[in-house]
């Protein structure tokens, strides 16, 4: 034996030492002393936030802020670290964004900010004061997606389901970007979520009907 | 048991749980947050086989928030992602923070890891073998000799394993991210200290199992025994690495072959020597044998063996063996069919054992133009086109289910099975039969599953559920229904023979009762009625499922990118239930078996055993830009009265199909999944060589 015994860099990929989000999220908060959360590089590039934010300082600690959600102002108590898809679900337990892979690869957690999709667990919670945040919760009560959800309804768009309210979210964004994409471009504007099912087939089908149903 | 043939079963209505899953409603174990939740994650080895040096547990305990820190320091660990301890915690940032404390240090050695590196040659054949073989390769108009190579594919299901468990003393409450309610329910009570009957494993919703949840596992137990200990709720999930590390995969296989053909196109037999990778210790592989299941291959000899790597065990995954053997015969019968000049089309009905599949391959070669297809290679341009073919079966066992059926005085219905709805459509088919038998409308009835404290089901495994829990629906409600006919029959002062149903009302002579009057003479809130099946295979007598599926691919032959254009799937799965979800499935098993042919390879570093792509940044699986048009052709006839599987058999001809279809395209073949760009130009370029030596 004796290969290493390894502090720093890691010759493998140390399960035991969390190169979390979490923890990166967290050790940038350190360097910085009293937290400056900026516009983040890690935060979705939608989510920029309004200048006069760019000048509020928070400690490391847990922080109650105050984030509209689905139309409410709603309290959570949030780490510089934390990211919107823990304070949605882990505090207001929201729990229709899933958290899958964590990484901005999946999908699965997408949200509207301020009407554009985002991945929720690639922003922080503090990232997203200042901006309206619709979970798929948000959309299944709002009149405007009825006959966009009506189209997932009618078509089977779902298997084991955890993935569908990504994809719902995403839909609801590119619908109202393009409101009747061609079978490719739907391919494109859904690529960013997967679904291990494989229920695209069905999805395709929603989608195609939601956009011909007028949904936005 | 009759089967009600008075109204036709098939419907073609979107799933009974849809908007729960679509408005995000659906609350699966991963959204379970009861009140006073407490976080347990296990320390998970980070090498492919080491030591633990040295570890701070006083810091890390001493981390604010965390509730305890078990760690074994003692033990030789096998593969990363090993379950080393674990942290309990107040949240899931004090249990990073509290791992992070600990400083771990290791040493590790250099681990086993690639299958190739480690497949000892072909053995060769005995005494005995060779006297067997002897007159086969003597008749033989031509011989193959071939290896074929799978990767290991990860189950990668979107909600992680995990538990969250509620201890309360004498009664125990716990929501499992399980395909199997009772193998949970049994394999969680030791740990509570109660008997079955005082706990409740719930598993409503299900994010995808795939063959890799059944029991608790270690997640589970550990969440059990913190929650009886601590007496509050635990919750115990797994991440996205864990899950790519520990969470399940399908082993990989080697597959060397040697065929002999006789000039007529019928296969005479020959050796076969099936090597599966698995992990740190045997067990867990195997390659299906197709022999006299798809094809008659003739004198055959076979031997398998298992390659150990340091890696998790593998776990049942869709169908196991069955993908990448069908991959590794169905590619062997288009070389055999290429060396004898024969369409391979011909050459697979002339050795297949199925007479329903040879009719199947008809159907489909015409909805794919398998008259267009072009010789091997032939196709013009940069970018060529293919189309290939492969064929699969599934088959069936005594499976035993029960169910249980209330019919309420207001006329509603509530249909309770153990079983569960791993996005298999369950809860639709448990509704949908309900209500047939009844000859009732689907919105009086909810149907009921993913709860241990209903009537005992099977896991789904093998694809057995919907054909075992549609027979024991079928009888409960039977019986339910007989009772109200009873019922009605004293009310009308009559005998229940006398009672008749049209329409979906009940008639005795110039008496007539809508479903909702006839209920209302129940006395007490409801009539129970109970369905059991022994066998759970009703209906007709041929148990099977058989399947074919053709692929239409284009070919970049300077990229090496293949795109899937098209593909057919034509399937049989007896009597249909519901058509949307039985065609979601068909269609999800392709996108799936896309996602294998093309994509998904776990990929572990040669020297420190760790996992190179353990996201889903970099391992690909199938995304929507991905997803050619499918088309699922339901292979039904009036003989087909009962339920017949369709989970597995979905996803196993893909690949194998995908890389008939490459070859075609392009006139060379690649023997290994995924059939990566790499992969393809390397067989293009051998090609070139061949033919210019």
């Amino acid at each position: 034996m004796k290969n290493s015994s390894p502090d720093e860099p890691s010759p493998g990929r140390l399960l035991a030492t969390p190169h979390s989000r979490r923890a990166f999220l967290k050790g940038m908060g350190i360097a910085a002393g009293a937290t400056v959360i900026l516009t983040s590089e890690v935060s979705a590039q939608d989510a920029t936030a309004p200048a006069e934010q760019a000048v509020k300082y928070y400690g490391n600690g847990p922080q109650k802020i105050s984030l509209k959600i689905n139309g409410t102002e709603q309290s959570v108590e949030v780490e510089p670290r934390t990211t919107l898809l823990d304070a949605l679900r882990e505090q207001l337990h929201l729990t229709g964004p899933k958290e899958v892979c964590d990484r901005g690869s999946c999908g699965c957690c997408t949200v509207l900010l301020d009407g554009k999709a985002v991945t929720s667990c690639m922003m922080l919670a503090m990232d997203a004061q200042g901006h309206e945040v619709t979970t798929v919760e948000g959309i299944a009560k709002d009149p405007k997606y009825k006959a966009m959800l009506e189209g997932y309804y009618e078509n089977d768009g779902a298997q084991c389901g955890f993935c569908i309210p990504g994809f719902v979210v995403r839909t609801a964004a590119m619908l109202e970007e393009n409101p009747s994409p061609s079978p490719e471009e739907m391919r494109k504007g859904l690529s960013g979520n997967i679904c291990r099912c494989g229920t695209y087939t069905k999805i395709f089908e929603s989608v195609a009907a939601a956009a011909k149903g007028g949904a936005k | 048991m009759t089967i009600n043939n008075n109204v036709a079963l098939e419907n073609n209505r979107p799933r009974v749980d849809i908007r729960q899953k679509v408005t995000g409603a659906a609350k699966y174990t991963a959204d379970q947050y009861p009140a006073k939740l407490m976080y347990a994650r296990m320390i998970r080895f980070p090498y492919g086989k080491g030591i633990v040096e040295s570890a701070d547990l006083d810091a890390a305990r001493a981390v604010p928030g965390v509730l305890e820190v078990e760690l074994d320091t003692s033990k030789t660990y096998e593969y990363q992602g090993a379950s080393m301890g674990h942290v309990a915690a107040e949240s899931l940032d004090a249990i990073d923070d509290a791992i992070a404390a600990l400083k771990l240090k290791f040493d590790y050695e250099k681990p086993r890891v690639r299958q190739r590196q480690l497949f000892r040659s072909v053995p060769e054949p005995n005494e005995s073998e060779k006297q067997k073989l002897a007159p086969v390769f003597e008749k033989a108009a031509a011989v193959v000799e071939a290896t074929y190579e799978t990767q290991v594919q990860t189950h990668s299901c979107l909600e992680p394993h995990g538990s969250v468990a509620d201890h309360r003393g004498d009664s125990a409450v716990i929501w499992g991210s399980t395909q199997g309610t009772f193998a949970y329910l049994d394999g969680i009570k030791d740990v509570c200290g109660l008997p079955p009957a005082k706990i409740t494993v719930h598993n409503e919703y299900v994010g995808g199992g795939f063959g890799s949840k059944f029991g608790p596992d270690k997640e589970g137990t550990l969440a059990a025994r913190l929650s009886k200990k601590y007496k509050r709720p635990c919750k115990a999930m797994l991440d996205r690495r864990e899950e790519h590390l520990d969470g399940g995969c399908r082993p990989g296989s080697i597959q060397y072959m040697r065929m002999a053909v006789d000039k007529n196109g019928k296969i005479l037999g020959g050796r076969m020597y099936m090597a599966s990778s698995v992990g740190y210790r045997e067990g867990g592989g195997g390659v299906a044998n197709v022999a006299g299941r798809i094809y008659d291959l003739g004198t055959l000899v076979r031997s398998d063996t298992e390659i150990t790597l340091n890696s998790q065990s593998p776990r049942a995954f869709r169908a196991p063996g069955w993908p990448q053997g069908v991959f590794g015969v169905e590619s062997m019968m288009d070389e055999l069919a290429a060396k004898i000049k024969m369409d391979p089309l011909e050459f697979r009905k002339i050795n297949d054992v199925s007479e329903r599949r040879k009719r199947q391959l008809d159907r489909g070669a015409e909805l794919i133009g398998w008259k267009n297809r072009k010789p091997d290679g032939a196709s013009p341009g940069r970018i060529k086109r293919g189309i290939g073919v492969a064929s699969a079966m599934w088959p069936t066992w005594p499976t035993v289910c029960s169910a249980a059926c209330d019919i309420h005085r207001d006329g509603t219905v509530e249909v309770r099975s153990g079983v569960q709805d791993i996005g298999t459509g369950t809860f639709t088919v448990v509704t949908d039969v309900a209500a047939n038998e009844l000859g009732i409308d689907r919105d009086l009835v909810t149907g009921k599953v993913g709860n241990s404290e209903y009537p005992r089901g099977p896991g789904s495994g093998g694809s057995v559920v919907s054909r075992s829990v549609a027979p024991a629906v079928r009888k409960a409600c039977a019986d339910a229904k007989e009772q109200l006919i009873k019922a009605l029959a004293s009310h009308w002062k009559t005998t229940p023979s006398e009672v008749t149903m049209v329409d979906g009302n009940f008639m005795f002579g110039e008496k007539k009762a809508t479903w909702k009057e006839a209920c209302s003479v129940i006395s007490g809130d409801k009539i129970t009625g109970n369905g059991r099946t022994e066998t759970g295979a009703e209906g007709s007598s041929d148990g099977s499922s058989d399947c074919v599926q053709f692929a239409e691919v284009e070919v970049d032959t300077e990229t090496g990118i293949v795109r899937v254009v098209k593909i057919v799937a034509v399937h049989s799965a007896g009597q249909i239930v519901n058509r949307k979800t039985i065609e979601n499935q068909i269609c999800g098993g392709v996108a799936q078996g896309i996602s294998y042919a093309l994509f998904e390879q776990r990929i572990l570093d040669r020297n420190t055993g760790g996992m190179l792509n353990d996201g889903f940044i970099d391992y690909k699986i199938a995304g929507p830009v991905d997803i050619p048009e499918i088309i699922p052709v339901l292979d039904a006839t009036e003989q087909d009265t009962g339920v017949r599987p369709i989970g597995e058999p979905a996803t196993i001809p893909t690949a194998g199909a995908i890389a008939n279809a490459v070859a075609n395209a392009i006139g060379a073949r690649v023997r290994s999944l995924p059939i990566t760009p790499a992969k393809v130009l390397a067989a293009l370029e051998e090609a070139r060589k061949g033919a210019t030596a």
